[in-house]
């Protein structure tokens, strides 16, 4: 007996020597997800689908070779509930885990980034565009593949101020309404004529009619709103049930399929509505994504927006933020594959250092500088015509971009 | 008579046929390959994928700026890299060399990405776009592809500053018979594109005969443009502008009168072949061998020494690669003396750092060891 107590002391010293355990012992490496699976669905499913699809090929394909072992790469779902408290405790737990990366939407990372920080464990925010999210001096475990704030507001301004429009600055009393009227303030800083209002709408109202009659009156001759997908419906059905055919700018909340279902009954109040994205597509052309596209439709079905074309025909959100996602997985594991181990340490270092091809074709990386995959230079902007949306033709860049198909 | 006649014409005829079937093209230097790897510099590891649109192009402009110490030599050095995009679409290039720091440098419309012995751009192109950044470079490996090596020392009332061409290369040159009037024309063709400072045009000259490599390697340099001065305090500043090479002397020395601290500020450009092209006693060369004799061979020496120069001049207009190799590429080198702090040893780590916990775990991985060892003494023995 005292020899299998003495044993089993020297064992767990031995483990005590070795640090903190990982489940890549099994075989295994784990990629926590962290999203608000009960808080905004459609986008948690999105980046949960885009790291699993990502995983799948992955694994599928013989597992990731790691120095000299073969991994499994598993994706484990926490659900944050869109609470950056919640959020603390998925992060320590994933790390207890062994996590080797944490894919988010950002909920909650200015919270978490410092926990993960500690264990060398990198954060890949994969929706949240806002600015200080990341920050590659002091934030060196934060990096993020989607669009940013900063980058889609002065692309607004490059692309708005030239046309001679007096615009309406709209935002709702969001955080994410916030930090983009933030944006705005600065892409428009410079150029003040340009802008007729800046008004803050309050978010979740479905009836703006006042705030839209004021808008109107102030001369506005366009409007550029920043807001939850169910502001930007409201702003809408405020501006059409008056007969105001002013156009109207948004975010990327605007290709939100909530907007569209929200407006289902009026599909001509959709039309000529204009959003700001991450390009879906490289200079090599629709191939690339719509390979990645059919294997996610493959594996997880298509998104339908549930709303249909005048001609009947449903219609498909095109995979963006899975793309974000699976992209984020892809550099992980190029990360994990230069470090030629599991050495936290070691990944982080490497993630400034690869770079790998993006589901649409585009290169992936981060490098010392720059934790932002999607430069300023990829938000194009593009416009809904019977409830499907093209790029639009009148920017330099989004005239080179081939349309997306959203319908089978 | 007729006899005589005839057979001196057969043996001309055939004397020429034999010399028609020996006479092979050679291509002459230039634009590439150049004598030496760099410049331009070149970092360490792979660089990344590059892709640029068709029908995109990119220049760069560069002022390398070099500090030197008191005695001249190279205490920093760093590149203000200016590259404009033209044309319309995607672009993900590199740069590389060995990089220790990337900044956005005025007038940048992109943010420079910066990895291992690289500078990274990527975006899109609308028409135009300015590419700025300003690059920190390790002393060692850039220090040693500058073009100018300077020497401060007291001499004298004073100081004396003597600046030499260090773009010195051997370089393989060819001999044989050829025309006259062709070298005259390639002499030509050389000079306007010279003058004219584009960089020198793919050729050919025909050889008649055997060509032959020299045994022992011609020596050329980048002719440089060195402009500048050299001031003691409270004194006049020294000015000086020469060409070395292109004929003219590599080194030159200047003297400034009086005491303290020299200060050195000089600019050096890759320069144009002019002295070397310049046909003697007529407008071009090709009226030049019409007046008078002018030995072929030493026509073709001077075309392939005048045209080695303007490879190696153009070598030098890339300190950091252009992305483009086919863009036009200008550099302009800056020298001045810098303060230079004492060299001092390197710190050990602070307490806490990265080498105390190198301590402990080393620590605490000998004592689980001898825990273990003791162990499994006392197990055996129980």
């Amino acid at each position: 007996m005292r020899r299998v107590i003495l044993l089993f002391v020297c064992l767990a010293l031995l483990a005590a020597g070795c640090g903190k355990s990982s489940s890549a012992s099994d075989g295994k490496v784990v990629v926590a997800v962290d999203v608000p699976v009960t808080g905004s669905p459609y986008v948690a499913e999105n980046i949960r689908h885009g790291v699993a699809l990502a995983a799948n090929n992955l694994n599928s394909g013989g597992g990731i070779i790691v120095g000299t072992k073969t991994y499994r790469l598993v994706p484990r779902l926490y659900d944050n509930h869109l609470s950056a408290r919640q959020a603390v405790e998925n992060t320590r737990s994933a790390l207890d885990a062994g996590a080797v990366a944490i894919v988010t939407d950002g909920t909650g990372v200015d919270a978490t980034w410092q926990i993960a920080n500690r264990d060398h464990v990198p954060i890949g925010i994969t929706y949240d565009g806002g600015t200080g999210l990341v920050d590659p001096v002091k934030r060196p475990n934060v990096f993020r593949i989607a669009p940013t704030n900063h980058g889609i507001a002065f692309r607004y301004a490059e692309y708005l101020i030239p046309k001679g429009l007096k615009i309406g600055l709209l935002h709702d009393d969001s955080a994410y309404g916030q930090e983009g009227a933030a944006e705005l303030d600065r892409a428009f800083s410079e150029n003040p004529h340009s802008v007729a209002l800046r008004m803050t709408l309050p978010a979740g109202a479905t009836d703006l009619s006042a705030q839209i009659l004021r808008a109107r009156r102030t001369g506005a001759t366009a409007l550029l709103v920043w807001a939850q997908p169910s502001t930007i419906a409201a702003v809408l059905t405020a501006a059409r049930s008056i007969g105001w055919k002013v156009p109207v700018y948004t975010s990327p909340t605007g290709s939100d399929p909530f907007v569209r279902q929200q407006l289902a009954d009026h599909p001509d109040w959709v039309d000529g509505l204009t959003f700001a994205g991450g390009r879906l597509t490289a200079e090599v052309g629709t191939g690339p994504f719509q390979s990645f596209q059919s294997q996610y439709q493959n594996a997880y079905g298509a998104d339908k927006v549930g709303v249909k074309t005048s001609a009947g025909k449903p219609v498909i959100q095109p995979p963006e933020l899975a793309m974000y996602a699976y992209d984020f997985t892809h550099v992980l594991v190029a990360a994990l594959t230069r470090a030629g181990s599991l050495d936290a340490k070691k990944v982080l270092a490497a993630m400034n250092e690869v770079s790998t091809q993006g589901a649409n074709g585009d290169e992936r990386g981060f490098n010392r500088n720059n934790h932002d995959g999607v430069v300023d230079d990829d938000v194009y902007f593009a416009r809904f015509h019977d409830m499907t949306y093209a790029p639009v033709k009148d920017d330099p860049l989004s005239s080179t971009l081939p349309v997306i198909p959203q319908t089978p | 008579m007729r006899a005589l006649a005839a057979a001196t014409l057969c043996a001309l005829v055939v004397a020429a046929s034999a010399a028609a079937e020996q006479t092979q093209q050679v291509v002459l230097p230039g634009p590439v390959p150049y004598p030496t790897d760099s410049p331009p510099l070149v970092g360490q590891g792979t660089l990344a994928n590059a892709y640029m649109a068709p029908g995109l192009h990119i220049a760069s402009a560069q002022l390398v700026r070099v500090g030197v110490d008191a005695s001249g030599r190279p205490a920093r050095v760093s590149v203000r890299q200016r590259l404009v995009v033209r044309g319309k679409g995607d672009y993900q290039v590199a740069v590389s060399g060995p990089v220790a720091s990337v900044r956005p440098a005025p007038g940048t419309e992109s943010e420079p990405g910066f990895r291992t012995d690289q500078v990274l751009w990527a975006g899109f192109s609308p028409g135009r776009k300015i590419l700025a950044a300003d690059v920190g470079l390790r002393l060692e490996p850039a220090a040693h592809y500058l073009p100018l090596r300077l020497r401060l020392r007291p001499e004298g009332d004073g100081v004396s500053l003597t600046v030499a061409n260090a773009t010195v290369a051997p370089v393989l040159s060819y001999e044989g018979v050829v025309r006259a009037a062709e070298m005259a024309r390639l002499l030509d063709a050389t000079r306007r594109s010279s003058l004219a400072g584009q960089r020198v045009k793919a050729a050919f000259a025909t050889f008649y005969g055997p060509v032959r490599n020299p045994t022992r390697p011609v020596r050329i340099e980048a002719p440089l443009l060195v402009e500048g001065t050299l001031q003691l305090p409270g004194g006049q500043p020294v000015r000086f502008s020469r060409i070395l090479g292109d004929g003219q002397p590599l080194t030159f020395t200047v003297h400034a009168s009086g005491s303290g601290k020299p200060v050195v500020h000089l600019t050096a450009r890759p320069a144009p072949v002019i002295d070397l092209l310049r046909p003697p006693g007529a407008p071009t060369w090709s009226q030049a061998v019409r007046r008078r004799h002018l030995g072929p061979a030493a026509l073709l020496s001077r075309l392939l020494g005048a045209r080695q120069r303007l490879v190696r001049a153009d070598q030098y207009q890339s300190y950091l690669a252009d992305p483009d190799s086919d863009g036009r590429s200008r550099a302009v080198y800056e020298y001045r003396t810098v303060a230079t702090a004492a060299p001092r040893s390197v710190p050990a780590p602070a307490g806490g750092g990265s080498g105390s916990h190198a301590l402990l775990i080393a620590l605490v991985a000998l004592g689980s060891v001898a825990v273990v060892g003791g162990g499994l003494v006392v197990w055996a023995h129980s």
